[in-house]
């Protein structure tokens, strides 16, 4: 594996394409490993863990098969509360680490949108700011008219289990463990988890930057603002 | 065939714009809505009305459970039917049910549903349904990936709870505990008689059918959109190799009654309005959690998509008081209209509960009373005669069902 190797771990509605981002990252010399996360891809079959460590689990190995570990890891949204997580509990397999906008605490003063509170056709709307990209305007349509609606659902299934009901896993509890290089950066006009929210993990000493004109899904909207803040600091 | 009395006890005064005021009846209702005073009296009232039940001779009287809800001021189905176990001294409590993944450990459902068999002397009908995605994934905030599961281990324990003659341990997936040992443990045994109500999942379908426990269709929109899912259920219980018994099956429908056609639909138009076109106004985003569905219910759904739509705009709710009677939402009429509708629903069915809802939206008391009393004079005589010759084998031993020969006096 190339010293300059990156994980990608993607965010609350999967990963049907790599982001703009991700190509700038490789474009600046590096690779990006995206691991198949089991639920997020949409399988058949899948039965969502239990609780967080049995999501650990499944992550952990999905994480192991890629053989990138130890690397930098950037983990985006709900991927950004597994790398967190993965830098708590593994220290030796990540060597930097960059969450964007991630979940993991749950700020009752900034509480955001309930995404899942919303007809599932209005979801992918708030995640972005300027506009759904292509990709995510119906993901799995390649499964067909049958398997990809399915796909779609189980994928999101997945996502829901992992965050259900506010997204909060007890990081705040356990932050002070990462002893990697980290930084957060947020999007100024995420709807889930409000830029607000970034000041809960600041506070424990993890630096954050803002990235203007951003949602949710921060690298989709500003893609290149966010590689090269990454590139950045990983440099 | 056995005739239920059911009761969802609404809030009677959400405001005639409240469809256009508020989004949802449901999860997040204004609570400044509400005005405690008129909830106690509706209580009252509402008990009142399901001891008369038993008066006018219904074999059972039944309860809901709903959180944050405008239409079930229920969130403890088995507050009221301890009252009722009181106050009655013959019909079967019905309590449709306890959503059993929301409570921690289930064991207090196993308990409290023992007290209540306890106090009723053995009338005790024990539901278990998942619960709406309302009620569990948003007002009780139950992860929708693991709800299932959850429910099934759950029911699992109750079962055990029940009917184990020492303390035993219990190591599921969801609840761990070293000692379970419930006292005390119901009268009937091995115990009461469990009743699934549920919407249409073949799951749930299965679950009553491999189990032996009945299925209780509760939909509120009536026998004729029912069709499809009772017959779906009974094809899984002779796929499962279950005998047809009707009493497996229990079946909701709204009903009026009055002297003539022309007074029913008069009388009953107000009530059904106010629960179809207000009380149902639930905000779409509530309905679709992420996990609350299976993947084969998923992929069903997505494989009818055109029958759905179909659907929904039958179950439209701003509907005029004409559609809900031509949908057969609510069976209105003399007593001789709504024993041959009934009567043929049954028959269609096979099924041997049917589970009348008289008393609908903001009904008067005096409404409810006519109604029930014309119920049980005059039509439940005509279908009790159903299935009279086949074993109900989930019915509480405790519960005297009215004697189709005699229904004068308790069999």
């Amino acid at each position: 594996m190339s010293a300059d190797t990156l994980l990608y771990l993607p965010g609350i509605a999967g990963h049907p394409a790599d982001s703009p981002a991700l190509d700038a990252l490789r474009a600046a010399g590096g690779d990006v490993v995206v691991p198949t996360i089991p639920g997020l891809d949409g399988r058949s079959g899948f039965a969502v863990p239990d609780d967080h460590l049995g999501w650990l689990v499944v992550v952990w190995d999905a994480l192991d098969a890629t053989g990138a570990l130890p690397c930098p890891v950037v983990g985006a949204s709900l991927g950004g509360m597994l790398a967190a997580d993965l830098a708590i509990l593994r220290p030796e397999a990540v060597t930097a680490l960059v969450l964007l906008a991630p979940f993991g605490i749950f700020d009752e003063a900034n509480p955001g949108l309930d995404v899942y509170a919303l007809p599932a056709a209005e979801r992918m709307g708030h995640l972005f700011a300027k506009g759904v990209p292509e990709p995510f305007v119906e993901r799995f349509a390649a499964l067909g008219p049958d398997d990809g609606p399915v796909a779609r659902y189980l994928s999101d299934v997945a996502a829901a289990s992992l965050l259900w009901p506010l997204g909060d896993r007890g990081h705040a509890d356990r932050l002070h463990r990462i002893s990697c290089p980290t930084q957060v950066l947020w999007g100024e006009l995420d709807e889930l988890l409000p830029v607000a929210v970034a000041a809960s993990w600041e506070e424990h000493g993890l630096p954050v930057a803002t990235i203007p004109g951003a949602g949710h899904l921060l690298e989709w909207d500003q893609p290149e603002a966010v590689a090269t803040r990454i590139t950045e600091f990983l440099n | 065939m056995k005739l239920l009395w059911f009761h969802l006890m609404p809030y009677p005064e959400l405001p005639e714009d409240f469809n256009r005021r508020h989004r949802s009846v449901w999860v997040d209702i204004d609570p400044a809505l509400f005005d405690p005073e008129v909830i106690a009296a509706a209580y009252e009232t509402y008990i009142d009305q399901l001891v008369h039940a038993e008066e006018c001779g219904f074999d059972g009287i039944c309860v809901n459970e709903h959180h944050g809800n405008g239409y079930g001021l229920v969130p403890s189905p088995n507050v009221i039917a301890s009252v009722l176990a009181t106050r009655t001294s013959r019909a079967a409590i019905t309590i449709l049910g306890n959503s059993v993944a929301l409570y921690d450990p289930p064991v207090r459902v196993a308990e409290e549903m023992a007290m209540i068999d306890l106090l009723s002397h053995g009338r005790l009908i024990s539901g278990f349904p998942v619960g709406t995605s309302m009620d569990t994934a948003y007002a009780y905030s139950v992860n929708p990936g693991i709800l299932r599961r959850k429910y099934h281990e759950g029911i699992e324990l109750i079962r055990r709870a029940w009917t184990a003659t020492e303390p035993f341990a219990f190591n599921g997936r969801f609840t761990q505990m070293r000692y379970v040992n419930p006292v005390p443990r119901p009268l009937q045994r091995p115990h009461p008689p469990i009743w699934i109500p549920g919407g249409g999942s073949v799951e749930t379908w299965d679950h009553c059918a491999t189990n032996d426990y009945v299925y209780a269709a509760l939909s509120y929109y009536g026998h004729l959109m029912a069709k499809e899912t009772v017959g779906g259920y009974w094809r899984r219980v002779e796929a499962n190799g279950k005998e047809p018994n009707p009493y497996r099956l229990a079946f909701l429908q709204f009903i009026g009654v009055a002297d003539t056609d022309q007074e029913a639909y008069r009388l009953y138009r107000e009530p059904a309005e106010y629960f179809f076109n207000r009380s149902l106004h639930v905000y779409p985003g509530y309905a679709d959690p992420p996990g609350y569905v299976t993947e084969a219910s998923a992929r069903a759904r997505y494989k009818s998509q055109v029958r759905a739509v179909v659907r929904a705009k039958q179950a439209k709710h701003d509907l005029t008081w004409d559609e809900m009677v031509e949908k057969g939402y609510v069976v209105v009429g003399s007593p001789d209209t709504v024993r041959e509708t009934l009567e043929d629903v049954a028959r269609t069915f096979n099924c041997g509960h049917m589970l009348t809802m008289l008393h609908f939206g903001n009904m008067s008391d005096e409404l409810t009373r006519h109604n029930s009393k014309l119920f049980g004079d005059k039509v439940a005589p005509g279908l009790r005669t159903l299935f009279a010759d086949v074993e109900d084998h989930w019915w509480p031993s405790g519960a005297s069902a009215v004697d189709a020969a005699d229904p004068v006096a308790p069999a």
